[in-house]
């Protein structure tokens, strides 16, 4: 029996909006088992992307025990690679600067010219190529999250913390993300946590996907996707199987679409 | 291609008008000299640019023009690095910055030229006590714009940084001084048109020596293309200066286009 990498016991989570106690995450439970791929699916507003931030140490939990690998999570966790919803390049520097910095760190210290090829490769591979001088404020949304996702990429962290990492993506980007997304996880044996609404995205890419409450966030329910990691993103859509998970959790969700878009 | 020679062509229009603009001022100005005013009050352009040769030829515009210089470089750059230092470290310990911003705030409402006759009983009548006040003046201007950047900074940046690794002193050199760097380039600029206001200012409530000073005994002396022709200095002085800092300014923060 293994270990999980990240479990949150009872956690919850209170946030304090000038005054009013808004209740975000209610007593949750949650387990990743290393090399498991778990997507958070709910309402905007229910929590998911607090449960991100209390794995990545950014956030300590009101109560209950946020753990990594065995240990409690106190301060920044440094085995995690984190792409948020917001948009955190460093507006000063180019797209290519932005996407090495990682590798000019004392912790890491790449040479220059190892760091420039990577820094190609990874552009190249994202589908930035020809912008390394451009200046995240001349670039689309989309382009900015693809420069995101390769900053994060690039260091290779064992653990990926993804809050809808492909939402302004354009649909056949998007597929072939997801493709190289799935390649990676079986590659580097990844962990990842994934957040998104979309559930046809979450089937796609999870071994697990839970489907959270409107606010407070609460696990509504949890169902294991049998595709394994060796599935394929573009046509596991058209599989009977495909349809009834979506149709299954699709009920799960639906219930708390509408009573969680206040946020 | 087509855009570039109308666009030269609409620059020159700019510029002969504001050619136009400054000749139609000067024009007026030597007319009125004499006839509406008094030419002992209001003196006429070519008086006071015969001044100015004049000046030039003695040697006495160079000899002022020099301590005007020094109080200004010596004191904007005294106040620039202690207010940027300051700023920065109240801007990283909001403890210090609430324990001393309530005397900060009462020194910082105060005129500071009200100060002057203190630095000149403290430092002479010669270029230290200018040099003080100036100092004085620009640290204030730099210490709230510096603070004020770096609460500006967007924490997510320095959290995404620390997840990869980095430490703090990591964090401050590649997030921490290029956000708050616009923050402290309008402070300077801010402070330059401060700074040259209180070196004359200062100069010519009391001083020996100084474009203020060259101002101020004009005045007294009754020499009005005397003080037209010290003015004219501080004036071509300023532009100088703006325009130095806007290139520098510009070439350094070309992301922000």
């Amino acid at each position: 029996m293994t270990r999980n990498v990240i479990e949150l016991e009872h956690v919850s989570k209170e946030f304090d909006a000038r005054g009013v106690k808004v209740l975000a995450l209610d007593t949750i439970d949650l387990a990743v088992a290393p090399e498991e791929f778990v997507a958070l699916v709910g309402p905007s507003g229910c929590g998911k992307s607090t449960v991100l931030n209390l794995v990545a140490g950014l956030l300590p939990p009101t109560s209950g025990a946020v753990r990594y690998d065995g240990a409690p999570v106190q301060g920044a966790n440094r085995r995690v690679g984190y792409m948020t919803q917001k948009d955190t390049l460093l507006p000063w520097r180019t797209v290519e600067d932005n996407i090495g910095i990682a590798l000019e760190l004392k912790c890491r210290a790449v040479p220059a010219r190892e760091r420039r090829e990577r820094v190609q490769a990874m552009m190249d591979f994202v589908g930035l190529t020809g912008f390394a001088r451009h200046y995240p404020g001349e670039l689309s949304g989309g382009m900015r999250k693809r420069a995101a996702l390769a900053r994060m990429l690039i260091y290779e962290p064992e653990t990926f913390l993804l809050d809808e990492p492909f939402g302004a993506l354009d649909a056949q980007l998007k597929l072939i993300m997801h493709q190289e997304l799935l390649r990676m996880t079986r590659a580097r044996r990844l962990t990842v946590v994934f957040v998104t609404h979309d559930l046809a995205e979450a089937i796609t890419l999870a071994d697990r996907v839970a489907v959270f409450t409107a606010r407070p966030g609460k696990i509504r329910a949890v169902r294991q996707i049998p595709f394994g990691r060796e599935r394929d993103a573009v046509h596991l859509r058209f599989l009977p199987e495909f349809g009834a998970l979506h149709e299954e959790l699709w009920d799960e969700l639906k219930d708390e679409v509408g009573k969680g878009t206040e946020t | 291609m087509t855009t570039a020679p109308s666009r030269d062509r609409s620059g020159l229009l700019i510029l002969a008008g504001q050619v136009l603009v400054i000749l139609l001022v000067l024009a007026a100005w030597y007319f009125a000299s004499g006839t509406l005013v008094k030419k002992f009050i209001l003196s006429d352009p070519i008086s006071v640019a015969q001044t100015i040769a004049a000046w030039i030829r003695d040697g006495s515009l160079w000899q002022h023009l020099v301590v005007t210089l020094q109080t200004l470089l010596f004191g904007y750059g005294i106040g620039a690095v202690c207010g940027i230092a300051a700023g920065l470290a109240f801007g990283v310990f909001p403890r210090v910055d609430s324990v001393v911003s309530p005397y900060i705030v009462a020194i910082y409402a105060l005129p500071k030229i009200a100060l002057l006759p203190l630095f000149v009983i403290l430092l002479g009548i010669g270029i230290a006590s200018k040099v003080a006040l100036v100092a004085v003046v620009v640290f204030f201007i730099l210490l709230f714009s510096t603070r004020d950047g770096v609460r500006d900074v967007d924490a997510d940046l320095g959290a995404v940084l620390r997840l990869m690794g980095a430490g703090q002193m990591e964090i401050n050199r590649k997030v921490l001084i290029p956000a708050t760097l616009p923050w402290v380039y309008t402070g300077l600029r801010v402070a330059t048109g401060y700074a040259l206001t209180t070196t004359v200012v200062g100069e010519a409530l009391s001083s020996n020596r100084g474009l203020g000073f060259l101002i101020e005994s004009s005045s007294v002396r009754f020499d009005s293309a005397g003080v037209f022709a010290a003015i004219v200095v501080v004036v071509a002085l300023s532009f100088l200066i703006t325009g130095v800092l806007g290139r520098f300014e510009a070439a350094s923060s070309r992301w922000r286009s």
